[in-house]
Parts: C-alpha cells; sequence; structure tokens
C-alpha cells in the first residue's frame, strides 16, 4: 500500500485534504472513516473492542465502538465539517478462526464490533454508505481524500474499492 | 489483578510453565515426524496492547496458523504461527515421514487437514504438559481452526484478547525448529490466557 498517515491499533486520525489514511492487518477490528467532502476532511478509527466499560479509565477513545464513533464526529466536526454532510465508511470485523460452537462467545468479537459500530453511527444519524465486513479474512485499508474511496485488501483475492 | 502488578518471580514461573509445555509439544512433533526437534527459550514479556500487532514483524507478512482453545482449570487460547512458506515445509514433512511423498499434488484441503492435525497435536501436547504441572484433570480442547492470512489480523485477535482486561498483554511465545535437510522451518507457540485465568495458573503453581 502507499504511504499514508497510519492508524495504529485504538488509534484515531484526522487528515485534511490532500490526505490518505492507512492501517494494515485488521482482523477482528474496524476501520472506520468519518469524511465530509465539501470541507474536504476526514477520520479515522481502529476499533478493537465493541464496548467501553464504564467503570474503567480509558485513555484511548478509538478502542471501543461506543467512544470512537462520538470521537470521530468531534475531530471532524473540529476540522470543519457538518454533521448533517458526514458520512461514513467500513471495513473489519472478521473472525479469523473458525471452530465448532464459536459463533458466540469471544472468537466472534469481530461480528459484534461491526454490529456495535453501526449501532452507534445510527444512533448519531450518520449515514453509513459503504461496509465490508465479517467473512474469515483479515483486511488492510487505505482511504484517500481524492476520490473518498475506502480501498480493502486481502490476501490472495486483491484489492476493491467501496 | 492487572498485568502491570506481575512481578519478575510471577514472569519467571510462566516462562518455566511454557518451557515445559513447549518440551513436551517438541517431542510430540518430532515423534509424529520422525525427525529430531529443537526448541527455543521462551520469551515473556509484557507489551502494550496497541503495539501487539507489529511486535513480531510486519502486519502485512504472510502467515500460517492453528488455533486451539483449552477448557478447564486453565482455560487458554493457544496458538501455532508461522511464515506460510514454513508451515507448507512442515506439512511436506508430515507426509514424507508418513507416506513417502511431499504431498504437493495433494488437494489444498488435504494439506490444510494435515497441518491442521500438525497444530492440534502440537498445541494438545502443550495443553496437557501444563494441566499436569497443576495437577488439573478435566480438561478438554476444542477442535482446531486453521487460518492463512495478515499477521497483523491474527495478532489483533490476541490483542484483544488482552484488552478486554487492561492495557498490556503478556506474550508468552517459544520456536520450536525442526531440521529439513538442512533448511530450517520454525513455527512459534502462543499462549494467550483467557481474561482471569493467569491468576488461577500462578496460585496453583503457588507463587500468587
Amino acid at each position: 500500500m502507499e504511504k499514508g498517515q497510519h492508524v495504529g491499533m485504538a488509534d484515531t486520525v484526522l487528515v485534511k485534504h490532500p490526505g490518505k489514511l492507512v492501517s494494515l492487518g485488521l482482523g477482528s477490528c474496524i476501520g472506520l472513516v468519518l469524511y465530509d467532502e465539501t470541507a474536504k476532511v476526514a477520520a479515522m478509527a481502529h476499533i478493537m473492542l465493541p464496548e467501553s466499560r464504564k467503570d474503567k479509565e480509558n485513555p484511548k477513545p478509538g478502542k471501543f465502538a461506543d467512544t470512537a464513533v462520538p470521537t470521530l464526529i468531534d475531530m471532524v466536526l473540529r476540522a470543519g465539517a457538518k454533521k448533517e454532510r458526514l458520512k461514513a465508511k467500513m471495513a473489519g470485523g472478521s473472525q479469523m478462526f473458525n471452530v465448532p460452537g464459536s459463533k458466540t462467545g469471544f472468537l466472534a468479537v469481530g461480528t459484534r464490533n461491526a454490529e456495535e459500530t453501526e449501532k452507534n453511527l445510527k444512533s448519531a444519524g450518520i449515514k453509513l454508505v459503504a461496509s465490508d465486513t465479517g467473512g474469515n479474512k483479515g483486511r488492510s485499508v487505505e482511504f484517500s481524500t481524492d476520490d473518498w474511496i475506502l480501498i480493502v485488501k486481502t490476501l490472495g483475492t486483491g484489492k476493491q474499492g467501496i | 489483578m492487572e498485568y502491570n502488578d506481575f512481578s519478575p518471580l510471577h514472569l519467571d514461573a510462566i516462562r518455566e510453565v511454557v518451557n515445559i509445555g513447549a518440551g513436551n509439544a517438541a517431542t510430540a512433533l518430532s515423534e509424529m515426524l520422525g525427525k529430531p526437534v529443537d526448541m527455543g527459550v521462551p520469551d515473556v514479556e509484557l507489551v502494550s496492547i496497541y503495539e501487539v500487532s507489529e511486535h513480531f514483524g510486519p502486519p502485512e507478512d504472510f502467515v500460517a496458523a492453528v488455533y486451539t482453545h483449552g477448557e478447564g482449570t486453565f482455560p487458554c487460547n493457544l496458538i501455532f504461527i508461522q511464515d506460510e512458506e514454513a508451515a507448507q515445509g512442515m506439512v511436506d514433512a508430515m507426509f514424507i515421514s508418513r507416506m513417502n511423498t511431499d504431498g504437493r499434488d495433494f488437494p489444498p484441503e488435504m494439506r490444510d487437514s494435515a497441518l491442521s492435525e500438525l497444530g492440534n497435536i502440537i498445541l494438545s501436547s502443550f495443553l496437557n504438559a501444563v494441566n499436569r504441572m497443576i495437577g488439573s484433570e478435566s480438561i478438554s480442547i476444542s477442535v482446531p481452526g486453521v487460518a492463512h492470512d495478515m499477521l497483523g489480523a491474527i495478532l489483533e485477535f490476541v490483542a484483544s484478547i488482552f484488552a478486554q482486561s487492561g492495557e498490556l498483554a503478556l506474550l508468552v511465545n517459544t520456536t520450536l525448529k525442526l531440521d529439513q535437510e538442512g533448511t530450517d522451518i520454525k513455527g512459534n507457540i502462543m499462549m494467550v490466557p483467557d481474561p482471569g485465568a493467569l491468576e488461577i495458573l500462578l496460585s496453583k503453581l503457588g507463587v500468587l
């Protein structure tokens, strides 16, 4: 993948046009992008778990779906975006290992990550315009403010833009 | 107990457990392949969960991994992880020792099934030794799952398990090495306890 701003686990990163956001080797995690094409700004979070524990300190809001969504909204609004123009795209949330009985429990964390992210976007009133989640393959993602396309790469099947 | 409360004594105890587990796994693999298998000194280290997916190499490296979950007194996740090339080399070695062919013409499903069996033998031998050590009698081990994918995507799964408890991951990793006609074929065993399970292990070992 080409050079861009790297978004590591639990990170939230903002770019203004021209900019590119990259996250490599997403498994059960979600790469979520919020963007405003008019204000030419985008931010990505690399979400690890569905829900934060309210009783615990949370140094990285990008870590959980329920804290990453409001944090990304806040970041892009501060950079000039308008709430009603915000769009979201996401990829990831796969289940790397399939063993019998693993559709629930911890092995299914990817599915729950995708569901919680979607739920939080919906309750914030943000339109999810494209998503590529689930399955059992890891993904790398790249988002450029040139075309607002999220490129999803998997080993073996190549790249596709969503 | 948070991982940052772990003392050098705790880490030494865990290293000893891994050493015995891996020794048992190396013996089982060696019997299976009819060849000597060496093992490395186990690494036991505390790493920020956010750095786990890049800790062992570039996140897009192509690896093969076999996963199994052990239930019982000490519930834990075990992963046998290798470069894809090494995994295929190990499958060749298994076919050569059992059937006098490297099995390169066999369908991928059959080679995967062999890989899964190798992983199963390695990981269940590891877990049996650990459970014997802590005097646990009732253990069950899930059927193995196999993945061929990006290193980062596999390690993210490991990081997410630790992320449920806090900000640190205890990375427990040891290398098995097979000498195959002058080329080393390596694989690593990673032990990832379920949240809360390390305390059980340490108290059974009498160091907590």
